[in-house]
């Protein structure tokens, strides 16, 4: 007999410029086996998958599929290596059936025609194969639930007979029933098929249920790799919360004195709604929620960037509906976007370009002529300001690490004079390296403490607890809870859960928790 | 900047790789100036007479009402839309001004003319900033639309101009033509709104990235209306350049084709067609490398045929190197 089949990580290291994301990791998975894989927000996931993927190349080190190197392939050879990754992001379409959704890019031809026939009979075995019953192959996928759309991605994953399969962060919009459902399938195509699996995940609870070993990702080094039946989730949550992020941070309970800067009464758009809540200056709002729960579109309507369509906006006492970002900023309202690339950096514009892109021709930059010293000097005090890596104004910006980048985002509504009261920000550490993280918590904090009031939008329960003094949990875009100095993750999880799949009735309303209730 | 008290590691590597990758930038950067050297000595060789001075300012007033369209194109472009319509407007300005000059007089004629060029392009720019519809098919439609209307008020040539309007097209003041005057302005004009004006950076931003910058406050509507129109305003004063030229105003053949040339200089200039990107000087450089090039052949006494497939060549060269730079980062 010979020994199973190993995916080994040995000694990978990658940076971006001057940024250290991954400092020599050591990984490895047999067949037939489950490997949990955790770390918090900027430990450097998924630059590890990208590694693994072929999506990007590691600096030096070597990723091994039975001694076979996957150093410097792109995704399509990875794959054919034996190697599957399921991302966060569903990557199926909806207007194709199961099938065509399985067999996408791989169609089985006859004639020159694609056998529908067959492609069905075989997507019905594979979907058989994982032990699920009532997936139609034939079915639009537009009328599958998210957990079932998860299974069809494991399907068609699957098909193509890897060796490993990653899963990042499968669960992350999954209702407890349709997580248990997922991890069905998975243990079914590990003990039929023998494939090891690596696990992403941020819920800890899942881990005894699904894996064998669980692996600490921290700070771009592996901290341990543990047999699960030895590790309790406290042992795992001490793991992986980075210490260093706690340094530094004011966390003493928020005193309200004045009046209140931002009132926000049945507020409602399309999606959200309806949302009541006070703030603060130098208060902070959380709001949490799983994905799709209406987050974005909050702070969007808010910041002008979508329409409100009901309820009432007072900020200062002023009733205010903006009709686009520009209005918003002219009253001291800013938002930094989620999804950096898509909705914020100006990849191709020099750094200090993109600070100062949204101040051009406005206050408190000269309305006629630029000014290329003044320009230069408030660069410098934001680079100072939030250590924002290489200091060289002049470089483009999709040069610089995520987390650098980020805090070019985040300065733009720091600068002197932008005055801005009511800062958004929108996932602020996606993609972002523990280090610039920590950098950017304490801006907030020194933000908070000049008086400014702040909404954080985070997917990240650690985060949410560690900023806000106030949380609000979104589920379905229906305000669920209302929490006065938040501590307890897990309870926050286990609402916008529920909220989103279960019944209103069914969230539990901790009495001293709540503030209020919807 | 001195020390900013930032003591973050750095390393070497990507600094040799980002040396390697501005050598190759550099190259691609000094091609288009490098082909005009080029050419203009095989010009100088197979032609010596390409090399003088009153070939130079013949070429500049050959490339005049083109370069007045031109650098604000390249703005529109940069900010990622696109007038096909300038060849008509040209035609409909140059009608305009002919039929007006004798119920309105000269200056008369001028103003409506202005005023005629900055509404088609406003309209455009209403049509695709405000109602958000798509930039070529926009223009594609007002090519045809402003061609027809051209042709509706004056079916029939219009020749035979005033004299005091006429001086435009052949008088020198300090030793240039006034054609070669008003192209030098609004290439400064160009430059300096690129270079030193806060709205600069924000049309380049649109072209990058039209959701950020709607995002973080600017007026992308009235970017976008205010690009359009004065590439409208500019066309007209192309137009009033054109006519002093020729002394007619022939509603279906004035400006035609004047959409694909001002393309070609544009992208000859770097300006890639998502926009985005760009500089004014480069496609100065553009718009000249094309009037060099129809001049020198001409001087060659190479047969109109081969001179465009000449150029059509150079555009896919120049395309090419692009695509070049681009695999690169």
């Amino acid at each position: 007999m010979t020994a199973p089949a190993r995916l080994e990580v040995k000694d990978l290291r990658k940076s971006y410029g001057s940024v250290v994301v991954l400092k020599g990791v050591d990984l490895a998975v047999e067949a037939g086996q489950v490997l949990a894989f955790l770390g918090a927000n900027g430990a450097g996931k998924s630059t590890l998958l990208n590694c693994v993927s072929g999506a990007q190349d590691a600096d030096t080190g070597d990723i091994l599929v039975e001694s076979a190197s996957l150093r410097g392939l792109n995704p399509r050879q990875v794959q054919d290596q034996g190697v599957a990754i399921i991302y966060q992001h569903f990557q199926v379409f909806e207007g194709l059936s199961v099938a065509e959704n399985i067999f996408l890019g791989h169609e089985i031809r006859r004639g020159g025609r694609v056998d529908r026939r067959a492609q069905n009979r075989q997507a019905q075995e594979l979907l058989d194969r994982l032990g699920v019953e009532d997936i139609d192959p034939r079915a639009d996928l537009g009328s599958l639930g998210v957990g079932e759309r998860k299974v069809v991605e494991i399907a068609r994953a699957l098909r193509l007979k890897p060796k490993f399969l990653i899963l990042d962060e499968p669960t992350a919009s999954l209702s407890d029933k349709e997580a248990k459902a997922l991890h069905e399938v998975i243990r079914q195509a590990v003990a039929r098929d023998g494939i090891g699996v690596i696990y992403v995940t941020h819920f800890l609870d899942e881990i005894h249920k699904i894996a064998d070993q669980v692996t600490i990702l921290r700070d771009g080094r592996i901290l341990w790799t543990r047999p699960v039946g030895e590790v309790s989730i406290a042992d795992m949550t001490d793991a992986i919360s980075p210490d260093a992020l706690m340094t530094g941070l004011d966390k003493t309970p928020f005193q309200a004195d004045g009046a209140e800067m931002l009132q926000i009464e049945d507020l409602t758009t399309d999606f959200v709604g309806p949302i009541n809540v006070a703030l603060h200056p130098g208060e902070v709002l959380g709001i949490y929620g799983l994905m799709g729960a209406g987050r974005t579109e909050l702070l969007e309507c808010l910041s002008g960037a979508a329409p409100q369509s009901g309820g009432r906006l007072q900020i200062g006492g002023t009733l205010r509906r903006f009709r686009t970002p520009r209005e918003a900023q002219d009253q001291g309202v800013a938002l930094v976007a989620s999804d950096r690339k898509e909705q914020s950096l100006f990849s191709s514009f020099s750094a200090v370009e993109n600070l100062l892109v949204p101040h051009m021709g406005r206050s408190p930059m000269p309305r006629m002529l630029r000014n290329f010293n003044s320009e230069g000097l408030a660069f410098e005090r934001a680079a100072r300001r939030l250590n924002i890596q290489p200091p060289n104004p002049r470089m483009q910006g999709q040069r610089f690490s995520g987390g650098n980048a980020q805090k070019i985002m985040v300065s733009r509504w720091l600068i002197e004079g932008a005055e801005i009261k009511l800062l958004l920000l929108d996932e602020p550490t996606q993609g972002v390296d523990i280090g610039a993280r920590h950098e950017l918590y304490e801006a907030l904090a020194e933000v908070k403490r000049k008086g400014t009031t702040i909404i954080v939008a985070s997917s990240d329960a650690t985060e949410i607890c560690l900023l806000a003094d106030k949380v609000m949990v979104l589920g379905r875009g229906q305000q669920v809870a209302l929490i006065d100095n938040p501590h307890d993750e897990e309870l926050l999880i286990e609402l916008a859960h529920k909220a989103e799949h279960g019944t209103q009735q069914d969230v539990p309303v901790g009495e001293k928790e709540m503030g209020a209730m919807q | 900047m001195t020390d900013t008290g930032l003591t973050r590691g750095t390393t070497g590597a990507p600094l040799e790789a980002k040396a390697e990758k501005d050598w190759f930038e550099l190259a691609v950067a000094a091609a288009l100036p490098m082909a005009i050297a080029l050419l203009a000595l095989f010009f100088y060789i197979k032609a010596p007479v390409f090399m003088t001075v009153n070939n130079w300012i013949a070429i500049s007033v050959q490339v005049s009402a083109l370069m007045t369209i031109s650098i604000p194109f390249a703005l529109l472009l940069m900010a990622g839309k696109i007038d096909l319509s300038v060849g008509s407007t040209l035609a409909l300005c140059g009608v305009v001004a002919g039929l007006s000059f004798e119920p309105l007089g000269i200056a008369g004629a001028v103003l409506l003319t202005l005023a005629v060029g900055t509404v088609v392009g406003l309209i455009n720019g209403v049509f695709v900033s405000s109602l958000g519809m798509s930039p070529i098919i926009v223009t594609l439609g007002t090519l045809t639309l402003i061609r027809g209307l051209a042709q509706w008020l004056a079916p029939n040539p219009i020749f035979g101009f005033p004299e005091e309007f006429l001086v435009i097209g052949y008088e020198r003041v300090l030793g240039l033509p006034i054609l070669t005057w008003i192209m030098l302005t609004v290439i400064a004009l160009g430059v300096g709104v690129m270079a030193l004006l806060p709205i600069g950076p924000q049309i380049v931003a649109l072209g990058v990235n039209k959701r950020a910058a709607f995002l973080v406050g600017l007026r992308v509507k009235a970017i976008g209306i205010g690009l359009y129109a004065a590439t409208g305003f500019f066309v007209a004063v192309a137009a009033l350049m054109s006519i002093s030229r020729i002394n007619s105003a022939p509603a279906g053949t004035l400006g035609i084709g004047v959409e694909l040339s001002v393309l070609t200089a544009v992208l000859l200039g770097g300006i890639p067609f998502t926009g985005g990107k760009g500089s004014v000087l480069r496609v100065v450089l553009g718009v000249w490398l094309l009037g060099m090039l129809s001049n020198g052949l001409i001087l060659m006494n190479v047969p109109t045929e081969l001179s465009l497939m000449t150029t059509g060549l150079v555009l896919i060269v120049a395309a090419g190197l692009d695509v070049l730079r681009s695999r690169r980062s």
